[in-house]
């Protein structure tokens, strides 16, 4: 475990070094704050909004902004590290291919994590400090919920880094991939939905295999359980399950959904020949 | 063979899908000296590097001081110091920052990182930035990160390539030491005027076999005695003047190779005959 703590320890540094870090933890910050500020006016008043509201503003841009940074960061990891000519040199090192890649992943998911923390943080914070009503926990809950999603994303990225022949291909791959479980997904099973009766194992498999639609659900579960805002999978489970068990059989999944990508790419990695 | 071998090689075949690029390569190499692997490019050097270090596969066998490449590669590439022939190195880093990463790869201890960069006569350049770097800087940087954690086998791949005179030289001087340690150093190069007063032994790499495995002064005794004068850049015109004087005219003046190269070629052609009057 040495060398994987080697590599994470020169990832995060590099992350540290180079602007992209900065510049994600800035723009969360200033979205997280814009949301909060400008959504009052909706209502008639100018001010910072409390952390639910925030909270719910918040769901819909992350689910968007997060994978895409994680997934295109996976994507680009081993492969860019094959473009620059660096990863025989790498591998030529006493280390196990998937220890490299392993260390590689660590090392992403806690830049983008702290990243993420930063940007949320400082938010956060500044809502605390101007909000008459504070909703601590649910904020909490869902910068898990985010770090979660980047755990998840980094790996179906790097499952893409280690497919693919080069970086270029490796982001295409990515932002497909985003695309599809973003907007695509949705749109699918909306359609299946109004045309075919699934039913609840239906429901719940459609829900369980998109991971971006598990947090989306489990944080609108744990912020406002609304059965309309939850969607046919949400209220599936809801209903089927109750909210504690529904959170269990939906946390269970998003482990996996950490646990299988990355094995996948450490699997197809060990088995890499330059 | 008095040591048991530090590489063995025994009937290595490597394809990139239909291309043969190594076909039955076989080589042992004793430990306290350095091996020159010579041949164009293309000549399947680099890939019987890659090969050595697991980081290909292959038919055949290689062991590294008895290790099987195939079965301990992890353990066996702790064994081996290779220099790639393009450095791998963030640009961003800092000379110091590369060789301590390195080294906690290597669990070699930080004190060598000051001590090889004033071996490979980088010390001023310890907080520089890679980026910063020459080529031939670049290399010594690799050549230093080679040695940190003091492996008993060298695999340099073109390690003159980016280098000035006075840096070969230091290069020269560094591997002699090693091999005074008790190291192995394979190197391989196509400039083999480079390495003719440094290497033990040639083998030569051509269509992907063993074209000529022979120690240097077999094939310098081979090639007889010649003395070779370098000019540094063009020819004054007074040695043009003192030359054509005694009757040498520019005509007959020509760019000579050294006395390994020609004694290559000269081994490789009785080689080549040998094998046409037996087929």
């Amino acid at each position: 475990m040495n060398a994987v703590w080697t590599i994470a320890g020169k990832e995060v540094r590099d992350a540290m070094r180079g602007k992209w870090l900065l510049l994600y933890a800035i723009a969360f910050a200033v979205l997280a704050l814009g949301l909060s500020y400008l959504g009052e006016r909706n209502l008639g008043s100018v001010g910072f909004e409390n952390f639910s509201r925030t909270t719910a503003s918040l769901i819909n841009l992350c689910i968007l902004l997060v994978p895409l940074i994680a997934l295109s960061l996976g994507a680009g990891s081993i492969a860019g590290e094959q473009e620059r000519g660096t990863l025989s040199y790498m591998l030529a090192q006493p280390l196990a291919p998937w220890e490299l890649l392993i260390g590689k992943y660590a090392g992403l998911v806690l830049s983008i994590g702290a990243a993420t923390i930063a940007g949320f943080g400082f938010a956060g914070v500044f809502v605390a400090f101007y909000a008459s009503a504070m909703d601590v926990s649910t904020y909490l809950l869902l910068l898990g919920l985010m770090l979660a999603l980047v755990a998840v994303m980094t790996g179906i990225g790097m499952v893409a880094s280690v497919i693919c022949t080069s970086r270029a291909q490796a982001l295409s791959a990515a932002v497909l991939f985003w695309f599809a479980a973003v907007l695509v997904f949705d749109l699918l099973l909306i359609g299946l939905v109004s045309n075919a009766d699934l039913g609840g194992r239906g429901l719940l498999t459609g829900l369980l295999l998109n991971p971006i639609e598990i947090v989306r659900v489990l944080a609108i579960m744990h912020l406002e359980p609304d059965l309309q805002v939850l969607g046919p999978f949400g209220s599936y489970v809801m209903e089927e399950f109750g909210r504690g068990q529904a959170t269990a059989v939906l946390l269970v999944a998003l482990g996996l959904w950490v646990v299988v990508p990355v094995s996948l790419a450490a699997w197809v990695f060990s088995d890499r020949r330059i | 063979m008095s040591h048991p071998p530090i590489l063995s090689v025994n009937g290595l075949v490597k394809h990139y899908g239909r291309t043969e690029v190594l076909n039955g390569v076989s080589f042992d190499l004793e430990p306290g000296s350095i091996v020159a692997l010579v041949g164009t490019n293309g000549a399947g050097k680099t890939t019987a590097f890659k090969c050595i270090l697991g980081l290909t596969d292959f038919r055949g066998e290689i062991d590294v001081a008895g290790r099987s490449v195939v079965k301990h590669g992890k353990e066996v590439r702790g064994l081996i110091g290779y220099l790639p022939q393009a450095p791998g190195f963030g640009d961003d880093d800092t000379c110091f920052e590369a060789l301590r990463f390195l080294a906690d790869l290597r669990r070699a201890p930080h004190d060598r990182i000051g001590t090889l960069l004033d071996r490979v006569s980088l010390g001023p350049q310890r907080d520089k930035r890679i980026r910063e770097l020459s080529g031939g800087m670049r290399q010594r940087l690799s050549l230093a990160a080679a040695l940190l954690s003091d492996p008993p086998l060298l695999l340099l791949d073109e390690p003159t390539g980016n280098l000035d005179f006075q840096s070969r030289r230091e290069l020269h001087d560094l591997l002699g030491e090693m091999r005074d340690e008790g190291k192995t150093v394979v190197l391989s190069t196509h400039f083999v005027e480079h390495i003719a007063d440094l290497a033990d032994r040639v083998i030569l790499l051509k269509d992907g076999k063993v074209g000529l495995d022979m120690a240097t002064s077999e094939l310098t005794a081979a090639a007889g005695r010649r003395v070779t004068v370098s000019l540094n850049g063009t020819a004054p015109s007074e040695l043009l003047a003192a030359l054509g004087a005694i009757g040498i005219g520019e005509q007959r003046i020509s760019a000579a190779a050294s006395d390994l190269q020609e004694a290559i070629s000269r081994a490789m052609a009785a080689s080549t005959a040998d094998e046409e009057a037996r087929g």
